[in-house]
């Protein structure tokens, strides 16, 4: 790993040696601090919180009027909509996209990048805290939002029966965090590829992703596929994905999302430690 | 500590307080059972056993299917509720919380009558005693194990056509007299025999507690199933459709506020699962086909969902009543009156 050699100074108070990097924890853990402060209020954030927090209030309003509507749908099926239509295929990706994206492009974007790169600290520190900050930002959002959800659907009729349907509140918190880990350090190496990952990103989404719906192997080409087979909601789908849908083995996904998360990471910190940024003037 | 960091906090708090909340729901949960749905009591059912169902009365009975059913057929049920509360002070929407049904030889010619009724309720024993004593003739006691088990029809042999015990003040059980002696001694004696069938527990411990009806069977439960349907060109041709063998299913069922039904088989190889799965998308398929006709059918495909996982076929059903409702039959319009025949000239 390459390290920004420090300038030779005056000796700081604590007795470190510079002329080495600072220890890659110690650095980690100031970006996380420096990155956390600038994640959490911004107005991405707001977004954010609009985004991963609208199935609460939505819960709400469901519990409020479920009472005096002729139901249609189950406190519990329409929470299984919300994990599995909502958040998984489409809230964490978004907020993944939008956030891990932006870990290195909005630094070479706002060309502030130059600060953390002439500091004394290894490349993959700075990395490795801005992916930690991306990960606490993003899991204070969702996973109260999940939590909230879950009481407030699934107690609607009291609390007898809750108890049967944790194993699935605890399955769905997990794939939460596994969804946000993936996409997150998929972004991650977007956003340290290319110059603006916001488009392409989207792409992805939107399109590649629709291969999951696709009969035979091509499913296993996408991230989705893995992730939603690891949830227990399977609310009916409609057009290709009604006809070809297909649950992969649970001991698969966790090999294959956890192989992800290795392969992404290590690409990115490998690239954002070899590359040259050169910043317009 | 900064704002950021107490937002975090503050999250951290809500999902712990969230967890523990929910693990305090699921180990005080009145309805936790010993394995999967079952309640203790009845893991004293034969090891041999093949298949179980469930039945949750009180869902059942609060379910707005059963309001239906007794709304409709208002004029007979409490007539015959009645008596049957007079003779035994026994009200079975009231009284009764759970009712099994397991058996060993389904399927099997000849064998069809090993099933074990365990009915869970609050029962009044001194009237249900008396009333199974005088109801009928030919009912005779024995005591098994500290248990007095009555006999229907007991021949010179000692051998009964049917017996009936209480396993506890809660628990009545039913069925062949093999079936309840072994499953009075077992429960006297504190075994648990269920727990000896590896095959059956694995599927029980996958049924969600809470359904109203639910039902768990190995190959033997299955076998009285057709093992083809006619393709299309009718029954009698050649164009029949192969129906894969499976070696279990499961099946889970709610009533409210809709009709949930989940049914999970597992068949004997993934080509075997997708093959099974294909058939059930053709019905869905041809029901979505029909929806020109029947505007109801296409809600009705719309609700059902197949996957397959590996080996398993899943199939999800979630039929909102008014779609139900649709799709019975009507009944038939009177004829218009005819219109006066002309009076000849």
């Amino acid at each position: 790993m390459s390290a920004i050699p420090a300038v030779p100074a005056a000796a700081p108070a604590d007795g470190r040696d510079v002329s080495r990097p600072v220890p890659f924890l110690r650095a980690a853990r100031a970006v996380f601090d420096l990155s956390l402060e600038g994640m959490v209020w911004s107005r991405r954030s707001l977004l954010m919180i609009l985004l991963l927090g609208l199935p609460a209030p939505l819960a709400l309003v469901f519990r409020t009027f479920i009472t005096r509507l002729p139901p249609r749908v189950g406190a519990f099926d329409f929470y299984g909509v919300v994990i599995a239509f909502y958040y998984v295929r489409n809230a964490l990706p978004l907020a993944a996209l939008f956030y891990a994206t932006a870990l290195i492009a909005d630094e070479v974007e706002g060309k502030t990048i130059t600060y953390l790169l002439t500091r004394p600290i290894q490349r993959v520190s700075v990395l490795a805290g801005k992916f930690a900050a991306y990960l606490a930002t993003t899991l204070a959002l969702a996973l109260p939002a999940v939590v909230l959800t879950f009481f407030l659907l699934t107690t609607i009729r009291g609390w007898t029966g809750v108890g049967a349907l944790v194993p699935d509140l605890f399955r769905d918190m997990g794939v939460v965090v596994l969804t946000l880990v993936t996409y997150g350090a998929f972004f991650t190496l977007m956003g340290v590829l290319l110059r603006r990952p916001v488009i392409p990103g989207l792409l992805f989404l939107f399109v590649w992703e629709l291969l999951a719906n696709a009969p035979g192997y091509l499913p296993r080409f996408t991230i989705t596929a893995y992730l939603r087979s690891l949830i227990h909601h399977r609310p009916p789908d409609e057009g290709l994905a009604e006809i070809f849908a297909q649950v992969l083995p649970t001991a698969l996904c966790l090999e294959a999302v956890g192989g992800m998360i290795v392969v992404f990471l290590a690409a990115a910190a490998w690239i954002f430690s070899n590359r040259e940024y050169v910043l317009d003037q | 500590m900064t704002r950021s960091r107490l937002v975090v906090l503050g999250a951290t708090v809500v999902v712990a307080a969230g967890a523990m909340a929910a693990l305090g729901a699921l180990y005080l949960d009145p309805a936790r059972a010993a394995v999967g749905p079952l309640p203790p009591q009845a893991l004293s059912l034969p090891a041999g056993t093949r298949y179980v169902m469930g039945l949750d009365v009180k869902r059942f009975v609060a379910s707005p299917l059963y309001a239906k059913y007794a709304a409709a057929r208002t004029s007979n049920r409490p007539q015959a509720f009645e008596e049957l509360e007079q003779k035994t002070g026994l009200n079975p929407e009231r009284d009764l919380d759970q009712v099994y049904i397991a058996g060993s030889q389904a399927g099997v010619p000849g064998r069809t009558g090993d099933a074990l009724v365990v009915v869970v309720g609050r029962f009044d024993r001194a009237k249900v005693a008396r009333a199974i004593e005088t109801e009928k003739r030919g009912v005779t006691s024995k005591n098994v194990s500290g248990t007095v088990v009555y006999l229907f029809n007991e021949s010179a042999s000692g051998k009964g056509s049917g017996a009936t015990a209480f396993l506890d003040d809660d628990t009545l059980v039913m069925g062949t007299q093999a079936s309840v002696e072994q499953t009075v001694t077992a429960r006297a004696r504190g075994e648990a025999p269920l727990r000896n069938n590896a095959a059956l527990l694995a599927l029980l411990e996958s049924v969600r507690p809470g359904s109203t009806f639910w039902m768990v069977g190995d190959q033997t439960l299955l076998s009285n199933m057709p093992k083809a349907i006619p393709g299309p060109g009718g029954p009698g041709t050649s164009q029949s459709i192969e129906l894969p063998a499976l070696k279990s299913l499961m099946v889970t069922g709610d009533l409210d506020p809709q009709v949930s039904l989940d049914i999970t088989g597992e068949a004997a190889d993934e080509p075997a699962a997708k093959n099974l799965a294909d058939v059930v998308r053709g019905f869905v398929a041809l029901a979505s086909l029909q929806a020109n006709q029947k505007p109801e059918l296409k809600q009705l495909a719309s609700a059902i969902s197949v996957t397959t996982e590996a080996s398993r076929v899943h199939v999800a059903a979630r039929v909102p009543y008014e779609v139900l409702d649709s799709l019975q039959p009507r009944p038939p319009r009177s004829a218009p009156p005819r219109p006066p025949a002309p009076s000849a000239p």
